[in-house]
């Protein structure tokens, strides 16, 4: 096997976080730019109480998802990302807490903050998402995408992850972690 | 008192009204108040001032917080360059596929991705979620990480999802159906994964540079030696070496034993080849495999029972240790070890293969043949009973040969039944401008068979052919438009060969054992055949070849069965009554009885 050359190693961060009764739980994947998996991290459920959801006001859901769960998956985990793809749109906020690209998949069913900018590419079978804030992101990223294999689509690793929350959860992970 | 009422006056000239007195002087009635009588006191109530802190209930902790786990995970070795995108060939003349618009619904169907599961023995956490984790196998091939020649089957996914999470696993699909495919993109898989690091595939002798030419095919990213030659270079292959996958057959491997045992020489997957090699549990051949270190142990085998099912419980004896109690009935044999092995038919997996079409011709054999045969066999039996107590199944078993021989050609006047026959169908197989192989248990036959075929240009691959010199047989055999015909024995080219641009098959004399005729048969009918492959059996009527066909066809059932169901511990093969069966032999040896 060839040796590759520093400029052709990629890692895609993907992060996810499932609503459930018992509070928001953030999974994280980074891959290599094949998909394989490189490190998985996942947080303990976050459950607001009444207090805090009326103090957070509008603000709560995307101080979870981008300051709690996103930041802290992202900070921990030791393989940093060149770019972080994620299915909630409302955790495009992370961005400005991190220096690497953020674009979320649009799926038909989650809110899209309103001035989120949309484009598409042959990498995800679904539209990418890119904060108002940093549309500037945008060449960079396509720059980024055309280094992913071609096999890839940014949409599919969440189910992965999905499918490794609850397997953790089962395993009894979720609890050892809080 | 008078009314005033001015309204009224000129009623005065009417005369003067009368005047009523009356008193309005209003009497005061004093009495004293009893709450003057009481003294005034002063209320005093005490007030607290403002100097104390107000009251405060706490709401709790208003800031969130979350905690987190986390895996990492063998990181890949190396990630390939993408190759350099190919030149667009120049369109020939003719028909082309069109490249049609996909219909707008092409997607809304979502299909079944095939991941890998963990396995239910899988119990650490890192294990299980890198299984989870892992990219769809659908798909994985269409980038340009992962070159192949054409895109797996289904089915073959499947098996290369069984494959990857199992430390022991048989894979045991039906010949034909790319058992080495699977194991090689298994292999290349858990390698990109970082999973595995060294590897040793150990298969016969006449499949190394099949698997060489495979392994090229389907993991060209995955550099592999053949462990060979001399000792002090076979020496270098086993210790000094860090090429991530080596290739070796049975007999070097017994050969360098105490290279393969020694601890240093760990592996962390071996493959074993036509795995029915170890069905023997004390041969030396097994001994040695089963001593290789290793952490994960597969195996490969269209046949694993070919005569008992202990076959199958030696093979596991080096797959899982342990996995099958000593002593254990064989109709418990499924259910300990269905976990372990995958199997899998033509009929299950590939409904779309082209069929495959017996074609039973039982033949006269010649006046000469006949009478020839017809002495032989009277000559014989009377030998054996002649023979007594002395009588062993070998003398048995040189009749039958004899007479096979008979039924392929009659040694005097060289007439064969079979000969003409084939010469007639190849007349045919040749004006079509397709290929035919023909096999035979002996190689004589083989070179007669060659002079009469001259017109087809035969190729002969059996036992006498140097090993150097067969590849090129087989691809002048592939790649030759004028080589018709392929001459085989059965020992040398029923396993591991890929020959499915051939659409005929002859067996001109038959074998002892059905799964050996059916392993020479799919050379033919694998995976990639396109059109049907014509299956020629030639059975000379009221001969030994005709009693033996009827009990190997007897038989034939029993080996699905065995791994359907593991309840009919029977040998496959003939056994040493059946054998004494054939003729009528008065005065059998006891043991035999």
């Amino acid at each position: 096997m060839s040796v590759p050359s520093a400029s052709s190693l990629l890692s895609l961060g993907f992060l996810t976080a499932l609503q459930e009764p018992s509070g928001w739980v953030g999974g994280y994947l980074v891959t290599n730019s094949w998909g394989r998996p490189l490190e998985f991290r996942l947080t303990t459920a976050v459950q607001p109480n009444r207090v805090q959801a009326a103090l957070y006001g509008p603000t709560l859901t995307e101080y979870i998802l981008a300051d709690l769960i996103g930041k802290a998956l992202v900070e921990k985990t030791a393989a940093k990302p060149d770019l972080i793809v994620t299915d909630v749109p409302l955790a495009l906020a992370l961005r400005s807490r991190v220096e690497v690209p953020v674009v979320a998949v649009k799926t038909a069913d989650a809110a899209a903050p309103a001035d989120a900018v949309l484009l598409s590419h042959a990498r995800s079978t679904l539209g990418l998402l890119l904060p108002g804030k940093f549309a500037g992101d945008q060449a960079g990223l396509l720059k980024l995408l055309e280094r992913v294999d071609p096999a890839v689509d940014l949409a599919e690793p969440f189910s992965r992850i999905r499918e490794a929350v609850a397997e953790a959860r089962k395993m009894g992970v979720t609890n050892r972690a809080a | 008192m008078p009314l005033e009422n001015d309204a009224e006056a000129p009623l005065e000239n009417q005369g003067a009204p009368d005047v009523l007195e009356l008193d309005l002087s209003l009497l005061a009635d004093v009495r004293t108040d009893g709450r003057f009588e009481r003294p005034l006191e002063p209320n005093v109530r005490e007030t607290r001032l403002l100097t104390d802190s107000p009251w405060v209930r706490s709401v709790g902790r208003l800031e969130l917080s979350v905690a987190t786990e986390g895996w990492t995970f063998p990181a890949p070795p190396v990630e390939l360059p993408p190759p350099a995108p190919k030149p667009a060939a120049e369109l020939a003349e003719g028909r082309h596929v069109a490249n049609l618009p996909q219909l707008p619904d092409k997607d809304t169907v979502q299909k079944q991705r095939v991941r890998v599961k963990p396995t239910a023995d899988m119990v650490m956490v890192k294990d299980r979620l890198l299984c989870l984790l892992q990219p769809p196998l659908d798909g994985l091939f269409d980038g340009r990480s992962l070159e192949v020649p054409f895109a797996p089957f289904p089915y073959q996914l499947e098996g290369i999802r069984f494959l990857m999470p199992r430390t022991a696993a048989l894979l045991a699909d039906e010949m034909g159906l790319g058992k080495t495919a699977q194991i090689i993109l298994a292999l290349r898989l858990l390698f990109h994964q970082g999973a595995i690091r060294r590897g040793l595939i150990v298969c016969p002798k006449p499949l190394v540079f099949n698997w060489a030419r495979e392994l090229k095919s389907w993991a060209p990213d995955l550099p592999f030696e053949t462990i060979e030659g001399d000792p002090e270079r076979r020496r270098t292959a086993w210790f000094t070496s860090n090429c991530p996958l080596k290739v070796v057959n049975y007999e070097t491997l017994s050969r360098d034993a105490d290279h393969s045992s020694d601890p240093r020489v760990k592996f962390d997957v071996v493959v074993l080849d036509e795995a029915q090699r170890i069905k023997n549990r004390d041969s030396k051949t097994a001994q040695v495999v089963r001593a290789i270190p290793r952490d994960r142990s597969w195996a490969i085998s269209g046949t694993p029972i070919e005569n008992h099912p202990d076959d199958l419980v030696n093979l596991f004896a080096y797959l899982d240790p342990g996995r099958i109690p000593p002593d254990t009935p064989p109709k418990r044999l499924q259910q300990l070890t269905s976990d372990c092995i995958l199997r899998r038919t033509k009929d299950i997996v590939q409904s779309d293969m082209p069929p495959k079409v017996m074609r039973d011709l039982e033949l006269e054999l010649t006046p000469a043949q006949r009478a020839a045969y017809t002495l032989a066999e009277k000559e014989g039996v009377i030998h054996l009973n002649d023979l007594g107590d002395t009588l062993t199944v070998q003398h048995v078993f040189q009749l039958v040969m004899r007479l096979k021989q008979i039924c392929n050609f009659d040694r005097l006047t060289g007439e064969s039944a079979k000969l003409e026959q084939l010469v007639t169908d190849m007349e045919e197989v040749a004006e079509s401008g397709q290929k035919a192989i023909v096999f035979s248990q002996w190689v004589e036959p083989l070179h007669t068979i060659a002079k009469a075929l001259e017109r087809y240009n035969p190729l002969e691959y059996h036992g006498k052919i140097p090993q150097p010199e067969r590849t090129p047989i087989l691809d002048k055999f592939k790649n030759d438009p004028k080589a018709h015909v392929l001459l085989m024995s059965y020992g040398t080219g029923s396993v591991g060969l890929n020959l499915q641009f051939t659409n005929y098959v002859f067996l001109f004399d038959r074998w002892w054992n059905p799964a050996i005729e059916d392993q020479a048969i799919n050379r033919a009918h694998r995976v990639g055949q396109k059109s049907t492959v014509t299956v020629t059996r030639f059975i000379a009527r009221e001969t030994i070849e005709q009693r033996i066909a009827s009990v190997l066809d007897a038989k034939r059932k029993v080996f699905n069965d065995l791994l359907a169901n593991a309840e009919k511990p029977e040998a496959l093969g003939l056994s040493e009554d059946e054998i004494f069966g054939l003729f009528d032999i008065r005065n059998r040896p006891k043991r035999a009885a």
